[in-house]
């Protein structure tokens, strides 16, 4: 087993709180990865940004964070957990653990936590706003709509976002992105 | 009374706003500790005799102007910004009086880096985070009463090349001192005068409805919004009317300060992207996507629009018109003074983006150009704090009728 594929967690305080990030990351960061081969948006966003790029979203300075990057054939690759000793053109990073939690339980919707300055962003704004894009779709597909109602502006009516592309893609994205491939 | 969970506010510029606020330099630069400014403008603003009443204030003070920078052009560039930074060092300046548009401002932010953290080229500040430290004083004397950049903490500047446009942020960007004296605004023609001060209102009303808004921001941008549109007319017919060149500049701090700290929407994504695109200049845009921006929004925000009528038309109209009514009444009184300001000034101030012309009268924004400006929209970090999602479609779909200078087809509108 590769343990260096899975999230370390700093001891401190605000423990759980981190446990918690580190896992809705590990997933989001895989579901990218996954939905960059089922979803044709997605596959689109990705194809769109540099040759190099790499964005790692977590919260400031201790993590947890996700790194994502866009390999040369222009496919979302997941990348791991650290982000140390990678070249890394676009850091998102959260204030504190208090407003990830925020934004990971879905109580404020990325736009609304861009609003209230939870976000630091560093590096080009056109790649944050691409990373915003695809993190809202990917929502949608692993959330309820419930809940991504409320994490997203908008949520796709069915004319943007058939059923039948939504629950497929919904299986195979959750599928892809536990089993990891 | 709407009230966010959280925000943060910050707006700590000292503000000296009179007829004859100039006299004040002296007194406020040795309070500040320093001799030796230099004068950053461009040469609109040195032609229209603005400099000579500055240096005129400064006369017979101990202060002694260390050089002036007048080169800075409409659209400030980053190469400009290091020249001048060079000026400031080899002229040993100690601070920095900027007097012009936004332009000139965010040039004089930029040369502020520079000159006080070190460093040949402002490129290597970009990015938020990379400002960490007080910069040399400086005051910031707006000419056209639009930006508010005496009172944002951003500063935008170009690299043509690349044809981008760079946003330096942080709160140490905001200047010591804004200075607000009607006699620099008094000889903005007409035609600017009404762009320059749409874009104000704009600043006011997208803070007011859009998803950073909260009690400080919404303060300021009725009292904004109240003196200018009282105003804005006014001056454009009689550009000599001090009073009302007072009120205009108090409206812009205001909104910008509102802003500042609440952003903006729509308005600003579609106008930075037409400027981007076809070169528009930025009141222009913010004039006739006003209507749009707040047409847009409506079903997610028709409270607050409607309480926009008040400040905008004032209590009588506001009162006489039916609470359902008022948010409908607000973008007609919009699209009113649009067409109001054309007239005025003889068919220059634009309604549609069909009917920019540049200087030799050519068509700035041809229909070919409207998908290019929704993608770069894109790309713009405005679309964030507006409250309804707007993505490539929807940019087109607002495009097309503002091309046309249709009413928006609420129907259209994707509602989330
Ligand atoms: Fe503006």
């Amino acid at each position: 087993m590769n343990y260096d594929s899975y999230p370390e967690i700093k001891p401190g305080r605000k423990t759980i709180k981190r446990i918690y990030i580190a896992v809705m990351l590990f997933i989001v960061g895989r579901a990218i990865q996954a939905a960059g081969r089922m979803d044709k948006t997605v596959r689109k966003e990705f194809q769109n940004l540099k040759d190099d790029f790499v964005f790692a979203l977590g919260v400031h300075p201790h993590g947890p964070w996700m790194v994502v990057g866009r390999d040369t054939k222009g496919r979302a690759r997941y990348l791991g957990w650290n982000p140390e000793g990678k070249k890394i053109p676009l850091k998102m990073s959260i204030k504190n653990v208090e407003s990830a939690i925020l934004v990971f339980t879905f109580q404020e919707s990325t736009s609304v936590a861009f609003a209230r300055n939870r976000f630091v962003v560093d590096g080009d704004l056109i790649d944050a706003l691409a990373v915003v894009r695809v993190l809202d779709l990917v929502e949608v597909y692993l959330l309820p709509k419930l809940i991504a109602a409320l994490a997203v502006k908008r949520y796709p009516k069915w004319s943007e976002l058939s059923p039948v592309r939504k629950h497929i893609g919904r299986v195979a994205i959750y599928t892809r992105a536990l089993l990891g491939f | 009374m709407f009230l966010p969970d959280y925000y943060e506010f910050c707006a700590r510029v000292k503000t000296v706003a009179g007829h004859r606020a100039l006299d004040k330099i002296p007194s406020m630069l040795s309070s500040l500790g320093v001799t030796r400014p230099m004068i950053i403008t461009d040469r609109g603003v040195l032609g229209a005799g603005l400099i000579k009443l500055v240096s005129g204030a400064i006369k017979g003070s101990k202060l002694k102007v260390g050089a002036v920078y007048d080169e800075v052009p409409p659209d400030s560039e980053y190469k400009i910004v290091n020249t001048a930074a060079k000026l400031y060092r080899a002229k040993k300046c100690d601070s920095i009086i900027a007097v012009g548009g936004g332009s000139v401002l965010d040039t004089a932010k930029g040369v502020n880096i520079l000159v006080s953290l070190g460093g040949a080229n402002i490129l290597e500040y970009e990015g938020a985070g990379a400002v960490k430290r007080k910069l040399r004083p400086m005051i910031a004397i707006p000419t056209t009463s639009g930006t508010g950049s005496e009172v944002t903490v951003v500063a935008v500047i170009a690299d043509h090349q690349k044809k981008v446009k760079i946003p330096f942020t942080s709160y140490f960007l905001l200047p010591d001192i804004a200075l607000l004296d009607s006699r620099m605004t008094k000889t903005l023609p007409p035609f600017l005068t009404a762009p320059t001060g749409m874009d104000a209102i704009t600043h006011a009303c997208e803070a007011y409805y859009c998803l950073a808004k909260n009690p400080l921001s919404d303060a300021t941008a009725l009292t904004a919004i109240r003196l200018i549109s009282a105003n804005i007319l006014n001056v454009v017919k009689k550009p000599g009317d001090l009073q009302g060149r007072l009120d205009l500049a108090n409206g812009a701090i205001l909104a910008g300060m509102a802003f500042s700290n609440s952003m903006v929407g729509m308005v600003h994504n579609l106008g930075h992207a037409t400027g981007g695109a076809c070169g528009v200049p930025h009141g222009v845009c913010m004039s006739l996507f006003l209507p749009y921006g707040l047409e847009y929004n409506m079903h997610k925000r028709a409270k607050e629009i409607g309480e926009l009528l008040f400040p905008l038309a004032g209590p009588e109209v506001y009162a006489a018109t039916p609470l359902k009514q008022r948010p409908e009444k607000t973008i007609e009184y919009i699209r009113k003074l649009n067409q109001n300001l054309h007239d005025a000034t003889g068919g220059r101030h634009a309604r549609f983006l069909k009917e920019i012309v540049d200087r030799e009268g050519r068509q700035m924004v041809p229909k070919e150009k409207l998908p290019d400006i929704a993608r770069t929209a894109q790309g713009d970090g405005a679309k964030i704090y507006n409250p309804e999602e707007i993505n490539y479609d929807d940019a087109m779909m607002v495009l097309e009728h503002a091309y046309e200078g249709k009413p928006l087809d609420r129907r259209k509108v994707r509602k989330g």
